[in-house]
């Protein structure tokens, strides 16, 4: 995809976005707020491409870890960005300005209610819409690799939709 | 590296051309006969020899009992006692010689009540080739009866769930042989049997790059890469000529269906939409491709040519529908349903009419037939445990398959087995 397919993609996920939430708060007044992981969820469930020991340190410096970054949710069966999710991406591009070094892993996670092989489809785009969230305010996108995992490394491995909510987000990984 | 990938690859091809050339003008359906069986009784083996002798025979008795059985063909008494005479329509037995590491099988089949001997043959082999004889003979008795082999000789290779991890295993379908295949600490699932059966087509993450398509011989041995393109590879599957993939890839930006060569190599798109295209299965016949897409919202099952023309959905009689499964004859589809929780499995006919449920409760996921379409083999959470289960497609229940106490899931059901690595026999 070339960078302006890429910008008016960005543009056009945006839209959409705020179309969406402008509807919903028709209906609902309030966007309900995801559920918060503990903070320990963060780092533990991370898969082994998450070393963080290829990162060089740089002196007088804050290490980044995975934990600083804050996931972003979504809806059942969408890869639109919710009000919430824009604003951990927000936090998460900051991070990234502050430190220019840092490179990461977006991961792809979907909830246990699709195939095996429509949610490695939907996790990828749930990648692709925060890395593209993250390009459009000014990240370079050779900092940001994406992984779909679909629904095979689920954070919580409950079957009900508080445990749905937790495992549909793209994740943050320093590499 | 790249050889005995080539090699595999044209034996792939060799044997598949052979299997295309058995297509069928006229399909009998062999299982709107719901629920009904042919009665046949299993005597004990007759054995001459001495303490192995005696343990073969003991051993078959139960592998034929329980194959026949299965087959879903028959159903098996074990005694007389208890029996009334007038109902058996088939006596089977047979008499065991071991010599040393030799075995032989004399198999018979008598019908009842005359005891006239209608089907008898010799089966030869190792004394590590017993169960394999056993299931030979039981495929050639359903072979008897119905006029095509049974498919105790066949396995089933799934995934277990190892802490995070996913590992490939295969074990033959009555959980007999069951071994590990893939130890690569990652994820490895949906599995697709190439035409022989010799290799397994599977997606994996072993390379921490994201989901990529590896080939690995059946019988064990290392995984090679097919496809590892930038992006999503996924959902990988043997045409019936065993000359081609297809398969799932995100390379241009966004998830479509491709027609590889069977090396992974000069993709070819066939889909071209801005939704969710994914799950390719070919028909028998090669001509035709069923897949997953959400072109219309939510996800449904379509079917097209395998250029990627004549687009149309299989079904309106179900809700959101995903994972289809092309019937061995090509007469039928199976496929999952989504309910609040998880998935039912269902099945129609290729026109996508007459879709019925079969498989409900829990969450029943990956649908595969067996080679002769009696069979569906699915991944169920029921009772608790995610497993291997299987419905004969009738008014039965669904039975679990023992994979020794394993998290299985992601099934997918062997060809027959082709002539040459069969025992013996004349």
């Amino acid at each position: 995809m070339n960078p302006k397919m890429r910008r008016i993609l960005v543009m056009g996920v945006l839209a959409m976005t705020m179309l969406a939430t402008g509807c919903a708060k028709k209906s609902t007044q309030a966007p309900p707020t995801p559920p918060q992981p503990p903070p320990t969820r963060d780092t533990t469930p991370t898969p082994p491409s998450s070393d963080t020991s290829s990162t060089v340190p740089t002196p007088g410096t804050k290490i980044l870890g995975s934990g600083d970054f804050a996931p972003a949710f979504f809806d059942l069966d969408s890869y639109s960005l919710r009000n919430d999710a824009r604003a951990a991406l927000d936090g998460n591009a900051k991070l990234l300005r502050d430190n220019p070094d840092t490179r990461i892993t977006v991961e792809g996670h979907c909830d246990e209610r699709g195939t095996s092989e429509y949610n490695q489809a939907l996790g990828e785009r749930r990648a692709q819409a925060a890395r593209d969230y993250l390009v459009g305010a000014g990240i370079e996108a050779g900092r940001l690799q994406i992984v779909s995992y679909g629904k095979e490394r689920p954070f919580d491995p409950g079957h009900d939709e508080a445990a749905w909510a937790q495992n549909r987000r793209a994740h943050f990984v320093v590499r | 590296m790249k050889r005995p990938l080539v090699l595999l690859a044209v034996l792939a091809m060799v044997v598949g051309a052979l299997a295309r050339a058995q297509t069928r003008d006229v399909i009998i359906d062999i299982t709107t006969g719901a629920g009904k069986r042919i009665p046949i009784l299993c005597e004990s083996f007759q054995t001459g020899g001495d303490r192995t002798a005696r343990e073969t025979s003991v051993i078959a008795d139960t592998v034929l009992a329980n194959d026949l059985q299965r087959s879903a063909v028959f159903e098996v008494t074990r005694s007389w006692i208890g029996t009334p005479s007038g109902e058996m329509q088939a006596v089977v037995g047979g008499k065991w010689i071991v010599n040393g590491n030799t075995v032989r099988l004399q198999g018979e089949v008598r019908d009842l009540p005359a005891r006239r001997a209608i089907f008898s043959k010799e089966y030869k082999g190792t004394l590590r080739q017993r169960r394999q004889i056993v299931h030979q003979f039981a495929d050639d008795i359903v072979q008897q009866f119905t006029g095509e082999a049974g498919v105790s000789q066949t396995r089933i290779a799934f995934s277990v769930q190892e802490g995070r991890n996913k590992e490939m295993y295969v074990m033959d379908w009555d959980g007999d042989g069951l071994f590990q295949l893939t130890r690569d600490r990652s994820i490895a699932i949906s599995p697709s049997w190439s035409p022989e059966g010799s290799l397994i087509l599977f997606t994996s993450y072993r390379a921490g790059a994201g989901p990529q398509v590896y080939v690995i011989p059946s019988a064990g041995g290392k995984p090679y890469l097919v496809s590892g393109r930038a992006g999503n590879n996924t959902s990988a599957s043997y045409a019936p000529d065993g000359r081609e993939i297809a398969l799932t890839l995100s390379m241009d930006g966004n998830p479509e269906i491709y027609i590889t060569d069977a090396r992974g190599q000069s993709p070819r798109r066939i889909t071209n939409n801005r939704a969710i295209d994914t799950s390719p299965v070919w028909s028998p016949t090669g001509r035709e491709i069923a897949f997953t897409s959400d072109r219309s919202g939510g996800f449904q099952v379509y079917l097209m040519d395998r250029e990627g023309g004549n687009v149309r959905r299989l079904t309106y009689e179900v809700g959101s529908t995903d994972s289809p499964a092309w019937s061995p004859k090509g007469d039928r589809l199976a496929f999952v349903s989504r309910t609040d929780s998880g998935f039912d499995i269902y099945v129609c006919k290729a026109d996508g009419s007459n879709a019925r449920r079969v498989a409900s409760g829990g969450s029943n996921e990956n649908p595969r037939w067996s080679p002769d379409g009696r069979h569906l083999v699915f991944a169920s959470d029921r009772g608790g445990s995610r497993g291997l289960w299987v419905t004969d497609l009738d008014d039965r229940p669904p039975y679990k398959l023992n994979t020794g106490g394993r998290v299985a899931m992601s099934p997918a059901w062997s060809p027959r087995p082709s002539g040459p690595s069969s025992p013996a026999s004349h």
